[in-house]
């Protein structure tokens, strides 16, 4: 077992300022969980603080039921994969992987067997006497994995350990983790500000601002029900179009009026959202569920296309109407001319209301 | 064209530069009637060199500013290395510790020379290359904690973080981890500490004897009163930059070598 409980930590820099305020997260044996935020949101401090190399100012931190908040790093039988690798150059890969298992004295040819299992997997067999000025980025990134596996640690806790890679390097290092993840089955914290790779390689994940969770939940699951509007933005490219809307509740419609899309609710959105009629709302639609085509409960308007990102396999379209700008994700073979005018539908049926002042997401059953 | 003017103007001022240090080795090898004389070599002879040794006692001039060089630097490194890694790691001190570290290379040395030497000469440290030693390790102790300082900054400090979390201690990791990867740091701050002890002259004058004197003393008091012995000048000139421009070679090759080679990116 060797579960993670963080209890109301925080990382207090005096005056007043916090890296971290009473974060509460408890990961499962096993788990995979992504802290996932903008910089400087105290996603780093947080992995540091399980790690032990930055002071836990109050709170307790406990891994495998044991409380570890104020141990020394080597105590804490945690691995650390860090954003620049922190390989030591003077020592060859073979010696980098060695390192941490010298410093626990484990037996010799346990050292070599492990090295050696760890080099397969990674693929590193050609390059264990190089020294790591010698090797690629990607090279190097395996090499501090090897030396995290190697350890065979309670805990993996990874700092933005694909940022320094190239797109498609980053893309098949994705896919490796989460397969190596599967084989090693430790619990893993993994930190982020790519919300790709939080969707893509997270059981959970966990998003931060300021110091604070916001939300944490499967990928999907936040995806689809956003607690508020920063985890509606932050968890998406284009960010989930935003527009102050109103509801009117009337004869037993409620009809929404949010900029150029005016229309009544569907059924089911319309028993959620009536109580909410006449309050400063926020109405969300992710650049998805703005079709190009009708479809049932969508609602048309029409618009004046003023950016278009042919991608490939989709495009990219900003359109402007009532002084609102909205992203949509659209078909490859729709392609407008900028200046043109269109009509959009906007999917009510995945619709997401906002309280205007607190940005709050309305309650919504499942 | 304009690389060959650029190239040109380069010659010139490296000419300019060496010239000097290239007439002082010519003097060296001529006879001292020539010494003076406008041709580059009238005749070469090791007189010079041989004089130097054999009557002036250049030899034990020599190994006292190797003792003293070499001593004081050694005794130096060690803490200056602590030294500047706590600056640099903890800001020990904060801003004042740093600036009473900086503060006290800008004391002119003479300002010190007295109050030493009358401290020196109670305690009988005074003709000893002990008591140079000391001072030395003293003058090179402020300097070198300022550059290893710069050079521990420079040290990512997750490479600390690897190696604690990997199971070494605070210690462990400075140990195995820092100094090693410091090294290039650590030998370019050594020669700097060697080249400004062996080059020293006030305190090797004031407080040694004719047993413990330096290159630099030496090279002074062949300035008799017979006039300036410059052929004897420079042989013994020559041999004292030799340990200087090995030096520079080697702090060169040192300063040059990345400091934290594909460690990080």
């Amino acid at each position: 077992m060797s579960e993670i409980k963080l209890n109301k930590i925080s990382r207090d820099y005096g005056q007043g300022i916090f890296g971290v305020h009473d974060v509460s997260l408890e990961i499962e044996t096993g788990e995979f969980m992504v802290l996932l935020g903008p910089s400087g949101c105290g996603k780093s401090t947080t992995l540091r603080m399980i790690a032990g190399l930055e002071e836990t100012t109050s709170g307790e931190i406990s891994i495998a039921g044991r409380d570890v908040t104020r141990l020394a790093p080597r105590e804490r039988n945690v691995a650390v994969v860090f954003q620049s690798y922190a390989l030591y150059p003077h020592m060859s890969v073979r010696e980098n992987m060695r390192f941490g298992m010298k410093m626990r004295k484990t037996p010799l040819d346990e050292q070599d067997a492990r090295i050696a299992r760890a080099a397969e997997v990674l693929g590193l067999q050609p390059y264990l006497d190089r020294k790591p000025a010698a090797l690629s980025g990607g090279q190097r990134q395996r090499v501090a994995l090897g030396r995290a596996i190697v350890r065979e640690p309670d805990v993996f806790l990874m700092d933005e350990p694909l940022s320094n890679l190239d797109a498609k390097l980053r893309g098949e290092m994705r896919q490796e983790l989460v397969r190596l993840h599967r084989r090693v089955g430790k619990t893993t914290v993994f930190v982020t500000h790519d919300h790709v790779e939080a969707m893509t390689m997270g059981d959970r994940i966990c998003i931060m601002r300021n110091g604070c969770i916001e939300q944490v939940g499967a990928p999907l699951e936040v995806y689809a029900r956003p607690r508020n509007t920063f985890v509606a933005q932050f968890l998406a490219a284009p960010a989930m179009n935003l527009v102050p809307a109103t509801l009117t509740a009337a004869a037993g419609a409620v009809t929404l009026s949010a900029g150029p899309i005016v229309g009544p609710l569907p059924a089911r959105e319309a028993a959620l959202y009536a109580p909410a009629a006449g309050r400063a709302l926020l109405f969300g639609l992710r650049a998805e569920d703005i079709l190009t085509q009708p479809r049932p409960g969508a609602q048309p308007f029409s618009a004046v296309v003023t950016a278009l990102e042919a991608l490939g396999p989709e495009n990219l379209i900003v359109v402007e109407a009532e002084g609102q700008a909205l992203s949509a994700r659209v078909d490859r073979h729709f392609l407008p001319r900028i200046g043109a005018e269109v009509t959009l539908h906007a999917d009510l049926a995945h619709m997401h209301l906002f309280d205007a002042a607190s940005g709050d997401a309305l309650a919504r059953e499942t | 064209m304009r690389r060959a003017l650029s190239h040109l103007g380069l010659i010139l001022a490296v000419v300019i530069v060496i010239f000097p240090i290239l007439w002082v080795f010519r003097t060296s090898l001529v006879p001292p009637q020539e010494s003076y004389s406008t041709t580059i070599l009238p005749s070469v002879t090791l007189d010079n060199y041989r004089a130097l040794f054999a009557e002036k006692n250049f030899g034990r001039n020599y190994l006292n500013s190797l003792i003293v060089a070499i001593l004081s630097v050694v005794v130096t490194m060690p803490l200056a290395a602590m030294t500047g890694y706590a600056f640099a790691r903890f800001r020990t001190g904060g801003g004042l510790a740093r600036f009473a570290t900086l503060a006290s290379q800008m004391l002119p040395p003479v300002a010190l020379a007295l109050p030493t030497f009358m401290l020196f000469r109670g305690l009988g440290l005074t003709n000893s290359l002990t008591g140079l030693t000391i001072v030395y390790a003293a003058i090179n102790l402020p300097f070198l904690t300022w550059i290893l300082m710069g050079f521990f900054e420079a040290i990512p400090e997750d490479l600390e973080g690897a190696a604690m979390t990997d199971g070494a201690t605070r210690w462990g990791a400075f140990w195995r981890v820092v100094l090693p990867v410091a090294a290039p740091g650590i030998m370019a701050a050594g020669v700097l500490g060697f080249i400004l002890s062996w080059n020293e002259f006030l305190f090797a004058l004031i407080l040694g004897g004719s047993n413990t004197a330096t290159v630099p003393v030496a090279l002074a008091s062949l300035q008799t009163s017979n006039g300036v012995q410059i052929s004897n000048v420079a042989a013994g000139v020559s041999l004292a930059i030799l340990p200087l421009m090995i030096a520079a070679k080697f702090i060169q090759k040192y300063l040059v070598e990345g400091l934290s080679f594909g460690s990080v990116k």
